[in-house]
């Protein structure tokens, strides 16, 4: 596996949900919101399945980690509108879950590389 | 031998190739481009763009940004090891002048009035939190449309106000994910990036990319595609029986070869493949079955493993499917309602008016054509090493097998053109690269320079050709939404013309929303607007005592681009005489009136 690939994405991970809880809970203008839901959308949910996976490329870990993170955001979105249980601020979940796994795989990354 | 005479015996390619590698025009023509395409930008008119489009009536700095952006492309393309950051931002550059121009001088309103339905939809999820009209097709695929409503609910923004921009969002991602798949299946990344480049030009005028079910399918099949071609390939040497393995050794010879993976990986990404194919099924009626025929056609030649992989595929899109199957049945006359390809690649009208929409469908008819006529050569070509091809030209044209079943109301063409065009794009950039020219005539850099121009702005005239009809103004939209403030909910919205902004309020099945039965291109066309009387008995026989009828910019462009409906102008001058309407709203670009019926 490509450490610097797949740590680099961990990192992006945890930066973006800092980032995206900040700005969706306390933007002080819509713009700044929509910046924070957009990147809450398109970027935690997908680094915390892909800072475990090497795409090999790139161009493909950053692409399958938006997509990922687009499949993710989709799927609990359209499972909320089926059970008529709207709440779209329990998907600050999402970035909770990818600060754990982000930081869980920084902290192998670490583990791996420290002398023994 | 002086060095004179040296320099005069040198090739001229070559002493091209060396005067470019010393000034090095290509790092200072994206900006160049981008800056003239801005400033082009600014001098656009939308109230001057006529029947023609955007092309026919745009400044020469608009032109030459374009042109300097595939101009600086090419150039660096040629270089023996281009460098990545300068090919990207020309690509960056190149989508971006692409699809930003018209999002810019609309002042940011959607375009293509079906985009207001879909927002219509993401308002009521975002609104009422549930599905409001299980009877709308929309509803029942509701996984892009939740997802907007979710961002759309967190920042607290209407989805009007960012969707003009879904077309540059999605076609950056989609080039992102493109030039990844690309990568795994050409050894030369040159033709990863000619053939993104490529992509972008012949892929504009399908209009595919607007904030849409199918533009978030395909971006997620993008994905699906890396996955499977990244980790679940076939190993090389693997196969069923002795017969088998000759047959496909003839067949993958050139083959790029499978990367090596572990048993973990390959769980990991059959559970990557079922979770986003799962996604796509719940966004898009048609676009699973193109995967399917995809992954099928991969399949049926023991390139994938494992090797039923298809069959949870297609459980997920007929178990999906199944319970909703009543809808497509009502919309579309069943999942194999059209058995005639012929008639479903005609596309969703046969005829076009003569002018801007006739010049424009032959051009990107033109298009179409030669882009599949030029990936079939390719594949021609590599008939003796067709491994090297194999993936790209099943991926190609497998999606044609859905117009043996569908014409999905006449778009499967489209979604077929889309789905086919990235691995079109993949063969014909290998096909340009590998050209052979004679070496004392350096034309092949300046052909594949003309072909990237020529594809542009082809695919550029499909996309602006018709932008006076399907753009609006910003009080186009503030009618519509006007209307829905004020109309009592269960009234009776009538159209003339459907091009018009409308379904975009979360309540929009409050509203009886009625077009008159007179475009051709809408179905049956027998009520003629030209005749008031006729319009009259229309709109009393739908049952209510009152009626708003909107007249606008949008629809009088619509009627006179499209050739129909025919009576539209005469129906305008006579709704407050024939017609007793009484004007509720009005401003410069729309009227609505209010009929009453005893």
């Amino acid at each position: 596996m490509s450490r610097t690939r797949s740590e680099l994405t961990a990192y992006a991970g945890l930066s973006s949900s800092i980032l995206a809880v900040a700005l969706v809970l306390g933007a002080p203008t819509p713009w700044l919101g929509l910046i924070g839901a957009l990147v809450l959308a398109c970027v935690p949910a997908g680094a915390a399945v892909m800072c475990w996976i090497d795409a090999g490329e790139n161009a493909a870990q950053a692409g399958l980690t938006l997509a990922v993170s687009l499949t993710i955001l989709a799927l609990a979105s359209a499972i909320m509108i089926w059970l008529s249980a709207w709440q779209p601020r329990a998907l600050l979940v999402l970035a909770g879950a990818a600060v754990i796994s982000c930081a869980l795989r920084l902290r192998v990354a670490r583990r791996a590389g420290a002398p023994r | 031998m002086s060095a004179i005479d040296h320099s005069l015996r040198v090739a001229p390619a070559t002493r091209i190739a060396s005067l470019a590698g010393r000034i090095q025009p290509q790092l200072v023509l994206p900006l160049i481009g981008l800056g003239a395409w801005a400033y082009g930008v600014t001098q656009l008119r939308p109230s001057a763009i006529g029947d023609y489009g955007l092309l026919a009536s745009a400044n020469a700095f608009f032109v030459l940004g374009l042109v300097a952006l595939i101009a600086g492309f090419v150039v660096e393309l040629a270089r023996s090891s281009p460098r990545g950051w300068l090919l990207t931002l020309n690509l960056i550059g190149l989508v971006v002048a692409i699809h930003a121009t018209i999002p810019i001088i609309n002042g940011g309103t959607p375009e293509y009035a079906w985009v207001y339905k879909h927002v219509g939809i993401i308002s009521s999820f975002a609104h009422y939190g549930r599905i409001t009209d299980p009877s709308n097709i929309y509803d029942q695929w509701p996984a892009l449309f939740a997802a907007v409503a979710a961002i759309s609910s967190l920042a607290h923004v209407n989805a009007l106000s960012f969707a003009a921009w879904a077309p540059l969002a999605f076609e950056l991602a989609d080039a992102l994910l493109l030039f990844a798949v690309f990568r795994l299946l050409v050894r030369d990344r040159r033709v990863a990036y000619l053939a993104v480049g490529l992509y972008e030009g012949i892929i504009a005028w399908v209009g595919q990319d607007y904030l849409s079910p199918q533009a978030f399918a395909f971006l997620l099949w993008l994905a699906m595609a890396y996955v499977i071609l990244r980790w679940l390939r076939a190993p090389d040497a693997e196969s069923a029986s002795r017969r088998i393995a000759q047959l496909r050794a003839r067949l993958v010879t050139g083959m790029t070869p499978a990367a090596a993976t572990t048993r973990r990986q390959r769980l990991v990404a059959l559970v990557l493949v079922a979770a986003i194919y799962f996604v796509i099924v719940a966004a898009h009626q048609l676009t699973p079955y193109v995967i399917l025929a995809g992954v099928g056609a991969l399949t049926l030649l023991d390139l994938l493993r494992p090797r039923w992989l298809l069959l949870p595929l297609a459980a997920i899109a007929g178990a999906y499917l199944a319970p909703r199957y009543g809808l497509i049945s009502s919309n579309f006359g069943g999942l194999f309602s059209g058995g005639n390809p012929l008639q479903n690649a005609s596309g969703s009208h046969g005829t076009y008016h003569p002018g801007g929409e006739a010049l424009t469908a032959q051009i990107v008819h033109y298009l179409a054509a030669a882009m599949w006529l030029l990936a079939l050569g390719a594949v021609l070509r590599r008939r003796k090493t067709v491994g090297s091809v194999l993936i790209p030209a099943l991926l190609a044209f497998s999606p044609l097998l859905i117009l043996g079943a569908q014409s999905y109301g006449g778009e499967a063409i489209y979604r077929v053109y889309l789905f086919s065009a990235p691995w079109c794009a993949l063969l014909i950039a290998g096909l340009l690269l590998e050209l052979r020219m004679p070496r004392r005539l350096p034309i092949r850099w300046p052909l594949i320079a003309v072909v990237c121009l020529a594809a542009l702005f082809a695919g550029l005239q499909g996309l602006y050709g018709p932008v006076s009809v399907d753009a609006f103004t910003h009080s186009e939209l503030r009618a519509s939404q006007w209307l829905y403030a004020h109309a009592p909910r269960g009234s009776l919205l009538v159209l003339p013309d459907d091009n018009f902004p409308t379904l975009q309020a979360a309540d929009y099945s409050s509203y009886d929303l009625q077009v008159m039965p007179s475009d051709p291109q809408l179905g049956q066309a027998w009520l003629d607007e030209g005749n008031p009387a006729d319009v009259q008995t229309w709109i009393a026989d739908l049952g209510h005592q009152t009626a708003y009828l909107v007249v606008s910019r949008s629809m009088r462009a619509d009627a006179h681009y499209f050739g129909a409906p025919r009576g539209y102008e005469k129906l305008v001058s006579e709704i407050p005489s024939a017609l007793h309407g009484a004007v509720v709203y009005r401003d410069a670009d729309t009227t609505i009136y209010r009929l009453t019926f005893a």
